[in-house]
């Protein structure tokens, strides 16, 4: 009863303390100094004898400070001591066991010996199953004297997910859809059968309710969500990200065997119940699946390539470099979206064609008229498989009742199965770069240039991602996050460092129009930038930019692109402190080899309040890649603003890290 | 006052965005039984807003259990094939794409069907060939349910 309290008191201390980590600690190591760690079963008898000898064992073997201890547990380095990132209470058999990996393995061996259980409750060694597999192999403990217990749900589990191999799964950026800018990981856990379809997915995420709020992002970014593993069947994944979202998915298969599989299924188990709170910048869903992959294979150190590291962040593509790193991956397959299949098979069609599919699902025409036209039956199946993917997106848009889906597709698919089957996959899609093999997440470059009247230095540093200038491979054409991105200049004539540029955020869509999707293009970019204003002068000006409008592809990687804007400064240099404009950009972007980008750009600002003026500019930006991770830009940009005018051209060396 | 709240929304807006880059994804829950069911259920809620709000917590809604089977007792179950939970739960979840294959004749979502209803190998492009020819009396109408596509594919294959 007494140790029932004590975790019912301290979870409800941690919840209150969750704001005040340190002070919570200090609380809690008050609260824990008063209980004796490691307390073990009260009473006398062969089962407490046989404990004390287990423990005794564990102490002489050194157990608690064993790698797969440090692993199972979540410990990390924090301070002088450790501390588990797990932050529920319940995952620690002792009270002090989040930070004290010796008492919390005494009191999980005092806990394997719990005489019964509640109803619908598990056995601590089902429970922490993980935990008692490795300990039971550690210490050879004789099952015969420890209490009965049975593991009903865990081994109907092990069952049904029979797990032989794991493969980390990241589903590609999809620029249009905010949030999925960065990518995703989950873990799929391959089962007896042959078809990906049929495994299992293991996903971590916060458990965020239902209600949206203002303080919703607050919470997401600072950790007052509960994070939690879950488990779905592989296909639901696939349908979402490939089928709604419209997001390629990579499969990298690690070389786990199938016994370290099996221990990965046992600590995904063990983990299945608590929490930790969520941080969307470093303990997110992507930091959290390493130490799946670690249960695994202990010698695997992933986590630390990103806990406690100047790296506050981890971006998802990163965790599968650092799995590449430890050479786990064995092979990476390709799983297209729904848009890229649409496009494919749109690709092998002229625009009769592609017409009769649109009319199909615009419902201005019977599907079973397309099999009394004078075509090939290849082109017929052509305008039917595309009329059916096409109807699918459209419903999963939302842009088609149930009811009218139901039959349209169906009609589709009817005339469809006259058709026969090809003797191979009639649109095979070539598989592009991987998101691994593309430049590294981080990016310093430097050089130094002129800017009408003064010669500069210049250094830059962007923790986090890809813009439009760099080199394309592994990333989406055309989508741009820049998230941090600073810069710094010296002017030599002045003999003094200035902030050049700090954009917070910096996002570009440039998604093209291609006869069959029709998206939006988008920017939106925040921060302080140097500009030009009234006294001649560059000051540092809080912007927000943003606009919309539309991208035409040319040829295979240009996009021509337009876009109306706003824009707002705000600084007490400005008449009135701010100036709110509209205008546009538009501009060019296209490799001119594969390693030589370039983007011509013109932009126009009409500021009509606050401080009324007129900023025009143009430029051309250019890369030349070395190689994956190095290479060399110039850029040359001429403006007017107030009516002063002013010439830059840089030369800056990027390095990719 | 004026510069306050143009800070202030700057501000704002600028972590609303900072906040919709990072990863997400949207669990859907599964229920229906009809062709659609899935698909529908997970773009009920796809409003760009709601994207933008659940990228900072790769958010999912409510209480997504650990549970290795979701049910399908909501559905009516087949009568032909041996009661088999996996079978019917897939069925539940993956008709649309099945439906598509079967028309096709080939297909993954196909092939893991077969599997499920362990048709060998070597009796694939037979049983693929039965669903594709009887179509028509599988999928009878557009509203269609689970159990009928079930007990129909029975009556249309040897299998």
């Amino acid at each position: 009863m007494a140790s029932r309290s004590r975790v019912f008191f301290s979870q409800r201390l941690t919840q209150a303390c969750r704001t005040l980590r340190s002070a919570c600690f200090f609380i809690c190591l008050l609260l824990c100094a008063s209980f004796p760690a490691g307390s073990a079963a009260a009473a006398d008898g062969p089962s407490d004898a046989y404990l004390g000898e287990l423990q005794r064992l564990a102490r002489e073997k050194g157990l608690a400070r064993a790698r797969t201890w440090e692993v199972l547990l979540h410990y990390k380095p924090a301070g002088s001591g450790i501390k588990s990132l797990v932050d529920d209470p319940r995952f620690f058999n002792a009270p002090d066991g989040s930070r004290n990996p010796e008492a919390e393995l005494f009191a999980t061996l005092a806990a394997f010996f719990q005489e019964g259980v509640k109803e619908d409750e598990e056995h601590p060694r089902c429970r922490f199953i993980a935990r008692y597999t490795w300990l039971h192999e550690q210490l050879s403990i004789d099952e015969q004297r420890l209490p009965k217990a049975s593991c009903a749900k865990f081994e109907k589990a092990l069952a049904a997910v029979n797990p032989r191999s794991v493969v980390l799964v990241f589903p590609n950026t999809l620029i249009n859809l905010p949030s999925s800018m960065f990518g995703h990981t989950l873990l799929r856990i391959n089962t007896q059968y042959e078809s990906d379809l049929l495994s299992h997915a293991v996903n971590y995420a916060a458990i965020t309710g239902d209600s949206l709020g203002l303080f919703y992002v607050f919470k997401g970014i600072f950790g007052f969500y509960h994070g939690r593993f879950s488990n779905l069947p592989y296909y639901e994944k696939v349908q979402e990200y490939n089928d709604l979202e419209h997001r390629d998915i990579w499969e990298y298969h690690l070389n786990l065997t199938p016994d370290e599989a099996y221990r990965v299924f046992l600590h995904i188990w063990e983990m299945k119940e608590f929490y930790a709170n969520y941080y969307f910048f470093d303990q997110n869903c992507s930091f959290n699946l390493l130490f799946l992959i670690e249960a695994g294979r202990p010698s695997l150190r992933l986590t630390d390539e990103f806990y406690g590291k100047i790296h506050f962040w981890v971006i998802p593509v990163d965790t599968v470099r650092a799995a590449k790193k430890f050479g786990i991956i064995e092979r990476v397959t390709y799983r297209p979206s729904r848009a890229t299949k649409i496009l494919r098979i749109a690709s092998d069609m002229d625009s009769g064609l592609k017409d009769m599919s649109k009319a199909i699902v615009r419902g201005e025409r019977k599907p079973a008229s397309v099999l009394t036209e004078d075509l090939t039956v290849e082109q017929k199946r052509e305008v039917l498989d595309l009329a059916a993917e096409l109807t699918q997106s459209r419903f999963s848009g939302r842009k088609l009742e149930q009811e009218l889906y139901q039959k349209q597709f169906l009609d589709v698919l009817a005339a469809r199965s006259i058709l026969g089957t090809p003797p191979a996959d009639p649109y095979p899609i070539a598989t592009p770069t991987p998101p691994d093999q593309g430049h590294l997440s981080s990016r310093v470059r430097t050089g130094g240039g002129y800017r009408t009247g003064s010669w500069f230095t210049e250094l830059e540093w962007r923790p986090a991602y890809h813009d439009i200038t760099d080199l394309d491979e592994g990333y989406v054409r055309g989508a741009q996050i820049n998230f941090m991105d600073m810069s710094f200049r010296y002017y030599f004539d002045e003999d003094k460092l200035r902030l050049h540029r700090w954009h917070v955020i910096d996002i570009v869509s440039f998604s093209p129009w291609n006869g069959i999707f029709k998206p939006i293009s988008w920017k939106v970019n925040a921060g302080v930038e140097e500009l030009l204003l009234a006294d001649g002068k560059e000051h540092p000006v809080p912007r927000l930019n943003a606009g919309g409008g539309l991208t035409a592809g040319v040829g295979d990687t240009g996009r021509a692109y337009l876009l109306a804007e706003a824009d707002l400064n705000a600084s007490t240099r400005l008449d009135k402190d701010y100036a709110l404009g509209f205008g546009g950009t538009a501009g060019l972007m296209t490799n001119l080899t594969k390693d030589w980008k370039m983007n011509l750009w013109a932009q126009g600002l009409f500021y009509s309040a606050g401080d009324e003026h007129r900023s025009l500019a143009a430029g051309l930006q250019q890369n030349l890649r070395f190689t994956t991770n190095t290479s060399l830009s110039l850029d040359v940009k001429r403006e007017q603003t107030f009516n002063i005018y002013k010439t830059d051209i840089v030369m800056r060396g990027n390095w990719y890290y | 006052m004026k510069k306050l709240a143009v800070v202030a929304a700057v501000v704002v807006v600028t972590l609303v965005l900072v906040g919709s880059a990072f990863a997400a994804g949207q669990a859907q829950t599964n229920t229906g039984c009809g062709l659609g069911t899935m698909l529908f259920k997970g773009s009920a809620d796809n409003s760009v807003l709601l994207q933008t709000f659940q990228a900072t917590t790769n958010g999912i809604y409510g209480n997504q259990t650990f549970g290795i089977t979701t049910g399908t007792s909501d559905c009516q179950q087949p009568k032909n094939f041996a009661n088999n939970e996996r079978l019917n739960e897939f069925m539940v979840a993956n008709m649309d794409n099945l439906a598509r294959d079967i028309a096709q004749g080939r297909g993954e979502t196909l092939d893991a069907f077969a599997e499920l209803l362990q048709v060998p190998a070597e009796k694939r492009t037979e049983f693929y060939g039965q669903l594709q020819s009887g179509f028509a009396r599988i999928f009878t109408s557009p509203g269609v349910q689970m159990a009928s596509v079930m007990d129909n594919i029975s009556t249309v294959s040897t299998k």
